[in-house]
Formats: structure tokens, C-alpha cells, sequence
């Protein structure tokens, strides 16, 4: 593709609105295809990884609950590309943006909630429970 | 429209000081997200289902994080890694990343308008995600044949909900499956009906995407702690 | 068969409720019947139950908030009426009753008052100040409010059958749990809660997709007007907040049900985790609820002042500040329950600081009326009530937002005076300002002034004297929720409080008579042009009531503040913009999918209440055919044509050009 043939292409798709899961541009049925078979290349390869980390005691052992969460950030980018097909372009805008507040909130909601309620445990129960004053009586 | 009669007027009020963007200048000329009008029906319909399902997972976020606090409240009953089979999560894993792409062979079939090729994907998708469900349901029952029923300790009721929460929505997501294989059988590829059927491929991958989370965070991490 | 219903389900030991209810039942029935002989069911079926209108279908949730309203104001009326009553005395409310009045009045606020009648204000002026025909998903709309209504038929139904919950307007755990409540209480609020939970979310992704996918060309984002951005930013809440109350009820429902253990405190369970969950969703439920009330206040000022809206792009980055900031502040509801100084701080600072984009908004305000030619319409006195007495709610919110002070004020009558002091100062000063303003778009005629303003003053009055005597109170040391006192301190204060009650009561009145009177003089007050206050978003560019397609043609929008640009044009040229090329319009078909839908989910909700299992299961089986009987037709749309479009615009064209030569005339003369 020539420069001008991209320039020509950015331009339509900065006019351009996508829908989500929508496939950009129109493919013919071979290249979806094409296309879904490598996302699931991918997600099964990350799967794979997630599943030896853990049943094969090949990494060190404080580094695995990264190494799974890692995996799992990154399976989860796969299906978005792959199989919901968010793109980083500008016809995607809208969709991104929703999905970045999502995640926002989806971060916020569960450290938040992990936070607060260790914290919260952690002083309650945990501390020594002080001795029951008498002195005031 | 003729609201352009009003030379010197329209472009000179710009009382917000946007100076750019007066005029339409410097603003998309898009449909939907730019100043081009309203979006072709079939983004908008998309768009509505996509924030439906991130509010989804806001939902799942909220199932998650009692989870996530609740997992050491195990009174003295059994823990995660007493009770987690990795080879039946495996198996659960790849029927249900399959699915997912038979569930996208089926919009492209869809998309080129073959029939036959749609209904033979979606029933794959069908068996697929039933198989999924049949292997979580027999995990199900083991797990309380053992004596770790939901009402045993907070993290096995957390865990129950967390994961029968998705397990609901792939039941629901079959029913829909089914009653779009339907639709699509009587009427045909009418534009509504493809509407519907792109939202739910988005559904289906979206599920997809909380079993990511699941697998990882609740059996891998569990399997570990 | 029937579960745990029996007949002693009925309180007859409760005579005050019952009565009440009853009452309430008789005029309902008689209303009912009264349509049904007169003839008028089938025009309320056809163009009111089952429609899809935005306009129509905003309406029905404002008149069902204004309903609502007046239920939780009774409740009120009990509560303040019964503490004059209990200075060392049981007052004349049983405990067990007085606890599901205070109950019962916050849900009924929050949920079936505040809520309704934003989402209705939302509902009706956003898709026309867009300049477009509906929302996104017409039908969905229809769902969403019929939802919201069947929840609040539960909340109400729990007044006769059984009991409603005795636990404050959240259902706090372990009292919640069946262990301490094993009446069908919670169960009623969870229900209630859950169904109409459902229809807001709904209502949520409706309006987001509207306001960011469906608008008129030339409508960029940065050109809509202050109302479709904080509906914005109150629908994206509304999206990623109600989610986690659904998760948190269904946890309450499963302990309760089946016996888990997320909130039980024994086998594991943290009855704190369901204050944090359900604060999660309870601080941005505050915005959801503020932010189109904000909304009003600066469509009002900008209006009234005859000015555009000062600092508009501040005011946008304020609202989206808000949305984001309301996220992050939660844990402040809960600072007394034991987290460490840590996390407690940084919780009051994102507190603190949230208060900094409001301010800016209250800044915008005054600038926008600084300079302006003031016009004192009731919208506009209760726009001005708002910045004064929010004032004073924000200030002791940012008190409250202090760890150590809210260790000495937390759940005191403190408390609930600022909870009332922000939440009736912005959010039902708001409807109300919403209401006198977009009324005449509505129904094609004013309200009358004088009996706005009686209420009005009489409103804002009652609410100064009852919320200052509580935060006095609150600083005696008074707590919230008590059924009696012994304290003589507290006695003058309760006192005051009471007779502010009476002076809101006749706020009420005169809001009530205010809508009759103008009802009888509604040919006086008659709105010809469609543009009663000088406008200046495109709601006012078409006629009142707006013909059910809203434009005949869809606006091009050539600037910020769209109406006024084109009417700026034509006053200068003394003429109307060329009539447009009139073609047919496509409608959606109004359908009782959204009616039927909310039948099949009060089946749900009472058999659930009552453990009536295979009413339940039918319950979800109609529901589900519904959805497919809607999926099958075959026809979505009809058309009017093009003549009809035409007769109906000229005749709006026709009295606004009269009103274009009367200006005409006096520049003249």
C-alpha cells in the first residue's frame, strides 16, 4: 500500500464509526477466519502458559501469581483484539473510551474493596486486643 | 435545511470560546462520536450492548472483589487448594475458547449470508458452551458430594456465586443462542435480526474474557495460596 | 401453593397503615374504574401505557416520582408527628412500626422519588435539546420505566401484605440476615430494589448511547447543551454503579435464601463487606441523582439570565471531574468502622477534593448571572434556593469528610441533616426547577406563578427551620433513628423541627394546587410559540407539546447554543428560516412489551418475597416469551407522511412568525 493509499485510509477511518465486535474493514469470509484462528492460537498458547506456570515448578515460586495475572491481562487483550476487534483506531474512539472507564472502575472496585476490608481486618482483628481498663472505675 | 441563511450570524456565536471547534472545525465529521448525526442503527445497537456488557463486568468486578476478601474465610472447612481439579478447569477452558471461536465463524457465515454454514457454527457454539456447562454443574455436585456445599464457609459461598454467576450467564447466553438460531431459521438474515446476532457474539466473547479472569484468579491463584 | 402468604400476612394488629393503604387502594380503584366507565382506557392503553415516546414515557416517571413523593412525605409527616409525641412517652408509633417508616421513607425518596423524576427530566428533554426523534432504544425506554414502576407497586404493596423492612433505607447486615429479620421485610426491599434496578441500568445504557451515538448533525460534543453532559456523566454512573448493588443484593438474597455466608459474621462471612459494597454503588448514587439536577440549574440560570452559560468548558470538565472522583470517595460513609488511619486519609482527602469541582460549578453560576437581566421565574428562585442552601450542606459535607469529626458526628441528627441538606436542596430543588421549566414543552401550558412561589417559599422555608434544627440537634448529641427521648434539651429543637414540617406540608399543598389551578387556566397560560422563557437549546425550536416526531426536519446545528443561533438569525432578519423539504417520518410502533414485561417481574418479585416457587418459574417463562413475541415482529416502524408533517409544522411556523412580527412591531415603534 502506497503512503497516499494510508493516508487515504486513515483519513476515511478518522470519518469513520465503528461498532463493537465489528470487523473493519469488510473481509472476506477466508480472512476472518484467518483472523479468529490466530486470536485463538494466541488465547490457547496464554492458557497453556497460565496453566504450566503453576502445575510445573519451572519459575520462582513468589513469581507465579505475577506470572499468571500477567498471562491473564494479556489473554484478555487478545480477546479483545482478536474476537471482539477493539482496535486502537479512530473510528473505535467511542468503544475504547467506554471500555477504559469499565476498567477504571473494575480496578477501582476490586482494589479498592481488597484495600480498605485488609486494612479493616487487619486492624480489628489482628491487633492485641488491649487489656480492659479498670483505672476509670 | 436552510439554517445556512443566516450569513455572519451562525458562525460569529461562540459565546463557549471553543474558537476550533466553530463551525464544525476541528471536529470529527463522523456519525455517532463526530458531528455527522446520529450513527447507522447497526453501530448504535452494538455500542448500546457493548456498555450493557461492561456494566456486566462491572457486575462480575463486584463478585470478584467479595471473592478476593472473602476467600481466607474458610472456618476451618476446606481451602482452595483442597478442592480445585486444574485438568477439569483446563478442559472447561479449551471448550469454552472454541466456542468462542465457532461463536466467530458463525457472524462471518452470518455476515456472507450462508445459511447452512451459521446454523452448523451456532450448533457447535450450542454443544460447546452446553459441554462447559455440564463439566461446571458435575464439578458442582462433587464439591458439595464432598461436604464443601456454599453454606459451609464465606469463601465457598463467594466461590459458588462468583463462578455460578458466569455459569448463569452461559446458560442464558445458550437460550439466547438457541433462540437465534430460530430467528435467524424463520425470518431470515433481516437487518434487526443481524443486529441482534452481533450482540450476542459479543455477549459470547465477553463471557469469554470474565472465564480469563476466573480461571486465573480463582483456580491458578487458589491452586497456589 | 402459596408459600409463607397466609392471611396473617395482613396487619390487622396495624390499623395506621392499613388505613392509609386502604384509602390509597380505594382512590386507586376508583381512578381505575373511573377511566374504565369513562370511556378513556382505551386512549391511555393505546397512547400512554404502551408508548415508546421519550416524551410521554418522561412524563410517566415524573408523575410517578411526584406520587412517590408524596408517599415518603407522609412517612415524614409520621416520623416528625410521633416524636412530638415522645418526650418520655412511646409516642403513638410501636417501635416495630416506627423502624419500617424510616425504612420505607428513605427507599421510597431515593428510589421511587429522586430517581423517577430525574430519569424522567432526563428522559423527556435530552433526545429533543439533542435535536433527534427518541432515544436510542424506544421499546428498552418503555421497559425501564415500567420496571421502575413495579418496584414501586412492591415497596407499596408491603404496606398491606406483610411488613416492610425494619432496617434503615440500606439493609444493613447482620441485622438484615435471617437470623435477626425473619419477616418477609428485607425480602421486600430486595425485590423491589433488584426489579427496579434492572430498569434504571437500562435506562442508563439508553441514554448514554443517546447522548454519545444519536444527535443531530453539527451536534459535536463540545456543542451540546450543559443538560445532555451531566446526563451523560449521571447514566455512565448509573451504568458502572447499579451493577454492583444488583451483585450486593443478590449476596444479601443468597444468605438470606440459601443460607451462604458473605455478610453473616460467622463461618467466614464480613457483614463490613456489605457496607463497602454497597457504599461503592451509595457514593456515586449521589451524583447519579445531583448531576442532572446541576444539569437544570445551569439550562434555569442561563436562561433566566438571558445569558449563555459562563465558562461552559470548565463546567464540562467539572461534571466529568465529578463522575470520575465519585468513584474513588466511598469509604467516607464508613470511616467510624475500624479502617486504619491510612486508608482512612486518603479516603477524606478524594473527599475533599471532590468538593472542588462543585465549587467551581457554583462560580459558573453566579458568573452566568453576573451582568444578566434576571427574570425571577419559579425555576429560577428554586435554581437560587439551591446555590444558597447547598451552600451550607457542601460546607458540613466537607466537615464530615474529616475522620476525627466524623468519629464525634457520624449517625447523629448532624448526619442526616447534611444528607438532607445536599440531597433536597439539589436534587428535589432541581426537579422542581425542572419541572416549572420544562412543564409548558410538556403540555403546551404554564404553571401559574403565584402558587409556584407560595410554594416555593413556603417549601424552602419549612426545609431551612427542619434541617437547621436537626444539625443543631445532631450538635446536642442526638442520634439517628430514635423512636423516643428523655432529653429536655432536645425538646425545643423537635419542636421547631415539627412546626417546619407544617410549613413544608403547605409547600406541598400549594405545589399541588399550583398544578390543578393551572390545569382550570390553561387557556390563559397557553404556550403558542413553543418558546416561553426565551430559550436557548433546541428543546424550544419546536412547538409545545412537541408533535411525537419532534422535528419536522432534524436540525443542523451551525454552533453552541443551537436554538439561539437560529433564532438570533431570524430576529435580525425578521423572518423564519425557509421551510424544509417535508418528508415522510419513520416512527417506532408503540407496543406493550415494556407493560407486560413489568407484570411478569412483580409475579416474579411477590413470588419470591412469598416463596412461592412455581409462580416464580412462571413468572421468568413469561417473561422470557414477552422478549420472544417482541423479537418476532414483523414490523418495528410506521410512517407519517409528508403532508402530515407539513400541517403540523406550518401551524407551529405560523404563531412563531406572528410572535417574529410582534417583535417587528415594537422595534418599529
Amino acid at each position: 500500500m502506497s503512503a497516499a493509499d494510508q493516508a487515504a485510509e486513515r483519513s476515511k477511518r478518522h470519518r469513520a464509526d465503528v461498532a463493537p465486535g465489528e470487523a473493519y474493514p469488510e473481509e472476506d469470509i477466508a480472512k476472518g477466519i484467518r483472523g479468529y484462528l490466530i486470536g485463538l492460537g494466541l488465547a490457547v498458547l496464554l492458557t497453556a502458559c497460565s496453566f504450566a506456570v503453576v502445575r510445573m515448578n519451572f519459575i520462582w515460586a513468589p513469581a507465579i501469581p505475577v506470572a499468571v495475572i500477567v498471562f491473564a491481562i494479556a489473554q484478555m487483550g487478545v480477546h479483545l483484539v482478536f474476537f471482539l476487534h477493539i482496535t486502537t483506531g479512530p473510528d473505535n474512539t467511542n468503544n475504547v473510551l467506554a471500555l477504559a472507564f469499565g476498567v477504571l472502575f473494575v480496578v477501582l472496585l476490586i482494589g479498592g474493596s481488597v484495600w480498605i476490608m485488609a486494612n479493616m481486618n487487619h486492624n480489628m482483628m489482628h491487633s492485641p486486643a488491649p487489656a480492659p481498663s479498670h483505672a476509670h472505675h | 435545511m436552510s439554517a445556512t441563511a443566516s450569513p455572519g450570524l451562525a458562525p460569529g456565536h461562540d459565546p463557549y470560546h471553543l474558537g476550533g471547534s466553530r463551525d464544525g472545525r476541528g471536529d470529527s465529521a463522523a456519525t455517532g462520536r463526530g458531528a455527522g448525526g446520529p450513527a447507522p442503527k447497526r453501530i448504535v445497537v452494538a455500542y448500546g450492548f457493548w456498555i450493557f456488557i461492561l456494566s456486566d463486568i462491572v457486575m462480575f468486578a463486584a463478585f470478584f472483589a467479595a471473592y478476593g476478601v472473602l476467600v481466607g474465610g474458610t472456618a476451618d472447612g476446606p481451602k482452595p487448594q483442597e478442592l480445585f481439579d486444574l485438568t477439569h478447569v483446563a478442559l472447561e477452558t479449551g471448550l469454552l475458547l472454541l466456542s468462542s471461536f465457532t461463536c466467530g465463524v458463525a457472524t462471518l457465515a452470518l455476515t456472507a449470508r450462508r445459511m447452512a454454514l451459521f446454523q452448523a457454527m451456532m450448533a457447535v457454539t450450542f454443544v460447546l458452551g452446553a459441554g462447559f456447562l455440564a463439566l461446571e454443574l458435575k464439578e458442582f455436585a462433587d464439591l458439595i458430594a464432598r461436604g464443601a456445599e456454599p453454606s459451609r464457609s464465606a469463601f465457598l459461598s463467594s466461590f459458588f456465586t462468583l463462578v455460578g454467576c458466569h455459569g448463569l450467564h452461559v446458560g442464558i447466553g445458550l437460550l439466547w443462542l438457541l433462540t437465534m438460531m430460530a430467528q435467524v431459521l424463520t425470518k431470515g438474515f433481516r437487518d434487526d435480526i443481524l443486529r441482534r446476532t452481533a450482540c450476542f457474539a459479543l455477549f459470547w466473547h465477553a463471557l469469554d474474557i470474565v472465564w480469563v479472569g476466573v480461571f486465573s484468579v480463582v483456580y491458578l491463584l487458589g491452586v497456589i495460596a | 401453593m402459596l408459600g409463607k402468604l397466609t392471611l396473617d400476612a395482613i396487619p390487622l394488629s396495624q390499623p395506621i397503615p392499613l388505613i392509609a393503604a386502604a384509602v390509597v387502594g380505594l382512590v386507586l380503584l376508583g381512578v381505575i374504574a373511573w377511566t374504565v366507565i369513562a370511556g378513556h382506557f382505551p386512549y391511555l392503553w393505546r397512547e400512554w401505557i404502551t408508548s415508546v415516546d421519550h416524551k410521554r414515557i418522561g412524563v410517566m416517571y415524573c408523575i410517578l416520582a411526584l406520587v412517590m413523593l408524596i408517599r415518603g412525605f407522609s412517612d415524614a409527616i409520621l416520623m416528625r408527628s410521633h416524636m412530638l409525641f415522645a418526650y418520655k412517652a412511646p409516642g403513638y408509633l410501636p417501635p416495630e412500626h416506627y423502624d419500617q417508616i424510616f425504612s420505607a421513607h428513605g427507599v421510597v425518596m431515593i428510589f421511587f422519588g429522586a430517581m423517577p423524576f430525574m430519569i424522567g427530566l432526563m428522559n423527556f428533554a435530552v433526545p429533543l435539546q439533542l435535536g433527534v426523534r427518541d432515544v436510542a432504544f424506544p421499546t428498552l425506554n418503555s421497559v425501564s420505566f415500567w420496571l421502575t414502576a413495579s418496584g414501586a407497586l412492591l415497596v407499596n404493596v408491603s404496606l398491606v401484605v406483610g411488613e416492610f423492612a425494619r432496617t434503615g433505607w440500606w439493609p444493613a447486615p447482620p441485622l438484615s440476615e435471617a437470623t435477626y429479620s425473619p419477616g418477609v421485610g428485607v425480602d421486600y426491599y430486595i425485590w423491589a430494589i433488584q426489579i427496579s434496578g434492572i430498569g434504571t441500568l437500562l435506562s442508563g445504557v439508553n441514554l448514554v448511547t443517546t447522548i454519545l451515538k444519536v444527535r443531530a448533525p453539527g451536534m459535536s460534543y463540545l456543542r451540546m447543551p450543559m443538560f445532555c453532559w451531566t446526563a451523560l456523566a449521571s447514566n455512565l454512573l448509573i451504568v458502572a454503579a447499579f451493577p454492583i448493588l444488583t451483585a450486593t443484593l443478590a449476596m444479601l438474597a443468597l444468605d438470606r435464601y440459601l443460607g451462604f455466608h458473605f455478610f453473616t459474621d460467622s463461618q467466614g462471612g464480613n457483614s463490613m463487606m456489605f457496607m463497602n459494597l454497597f457504599w461503592a454503588w451509595g457514593h456515586p448514587e449521589v451524583y447519579i441523582l445531583a448531576l442532572p439536577a446541576y444539569g437544570v440549574f445551569s439550562e434555569v440560570i442561563s436562561t433566566f439570565s438571558g445569558k449563555p452559560l459562563f465558562a461552559y468548558r470548565s463546567m464540562v470538565m467539572a461534571t466529568m471531574a465529578i463522575f470520575i472522583l465519585s468513584f474513588m470517595v466511598w469509604l467516607h460513609h464508613f470511616f467510624t468502622m475500624g479502617p486504619g488511619g491510612d486508608v482512612n486519609g486518603v479516603f477524606a482527602i478524594t473527599s475533599m477534593i471532590i468538593a472542588v469541582p462543585t465549587g467551581v460549578k457554583i462560580f459558573d453560576w453566579l458568573f452566568t448571572m453576573y451582568g444578566g437581566r434576571i427574570r425571577f421565574h419559579t425555576s429560577m428562585l428554586w435554581s437560587l434556593g439551591f446555590m444558597l442552601t447547598f451552600v451550607v450542606g457542601g460546607a458540613t459535607g466537607v466537615l464530615l469528610a474529616i475522620p476525627p469529626a466524623d468519629f464525634v458526628l457520624h449517625n447523629s441528627m448532624f448526619l442526616v441533616a447534611h444528607f438532607h441538606n445536599v440531597m433536597v436542596s439539589a436534587v428535589l430543588f432541581g426537579a422542581f426547577a425542572g419541572y416549572a421549566y420544562w412543564f409548558p414543552k410538556a403540555f403546551g401550558f404554564r404553571l401559574d406563578e403565584w402558587w409556584g412561589k407560595v410554594a416555593f417559599w413556603f417549601g424552602i422555608s419549612g426545609f431551612v427551620v427542619v434541617f437547621g434544627a436537626f444539625y443543631i440537634l445532631g450538635l446536642l448529641g442526638m442520634t439517628r433513628r430514635m423512636q423516643h427521648y428523655d432529653v429536655a434539651d432536645w425538646r425545643p429543637w423537635i419542636l421547631i423541627a415539627g412546626f417546619g414540617v407544617v410549613l413544608m406540608l403547605v409547600g406541598v399543598v400549594a405545589q399541588v394546587v399550583q398544578l390543578v389551578v393551572s390545569i382550570r387556566r390553561r387557556e390563559s397560560l397557553r404556550d403558542e410559540t413553543g418558546d416561553p422563557w426565551d430559550g436557548r437549546a433546541l428543546e424550544w425550536a419546536t412547538a409545545s407539546p412537541p408533535p411525537v416526531f419532534n422535528f419536522a426536519a432534524m436540525p443542523q446545528v451551525h454552533g453552541e447554543e443551537a436554538y439561539w443561533t437560529i433564532k438570533a438569525a431570524a430576529r435580525e432578519q425578521l423572518s423564519l428560516r425557509n421551510e424544509p423539504d417535508y418528508a415522510p417520518i419513520e416512527m417506532p410502533i408503540n407496543n406493550p412489551t415494556g407493560v407486560v414485561c413489568a407484570f411478569f417481574a412483580t409475579l416474579i418479585g411477590f413470588a419470591m418475597i412469598w416463596h412461592i416457587w412455581w409462580l416464580a418459574v412462571l413468572g421468568f417463562l413469561g417473561a422470557f416469551a414477552t422478549f420472544v413475541v417482541f423479537a418476532w415482529r414483523d414490523k418495528a416502524e410506521y410512517e407519517i407522511p409528508a403532508s402530515e408533517v407539513q400541517r403540523i409544522n406550518r401551524a407551529n411556523r405560523t404563531t412563531r412568525l406572528e410572535a417574529l412580527q410582534g417583535v417587528g412591531r415594537r422595534r418599529a415603534a
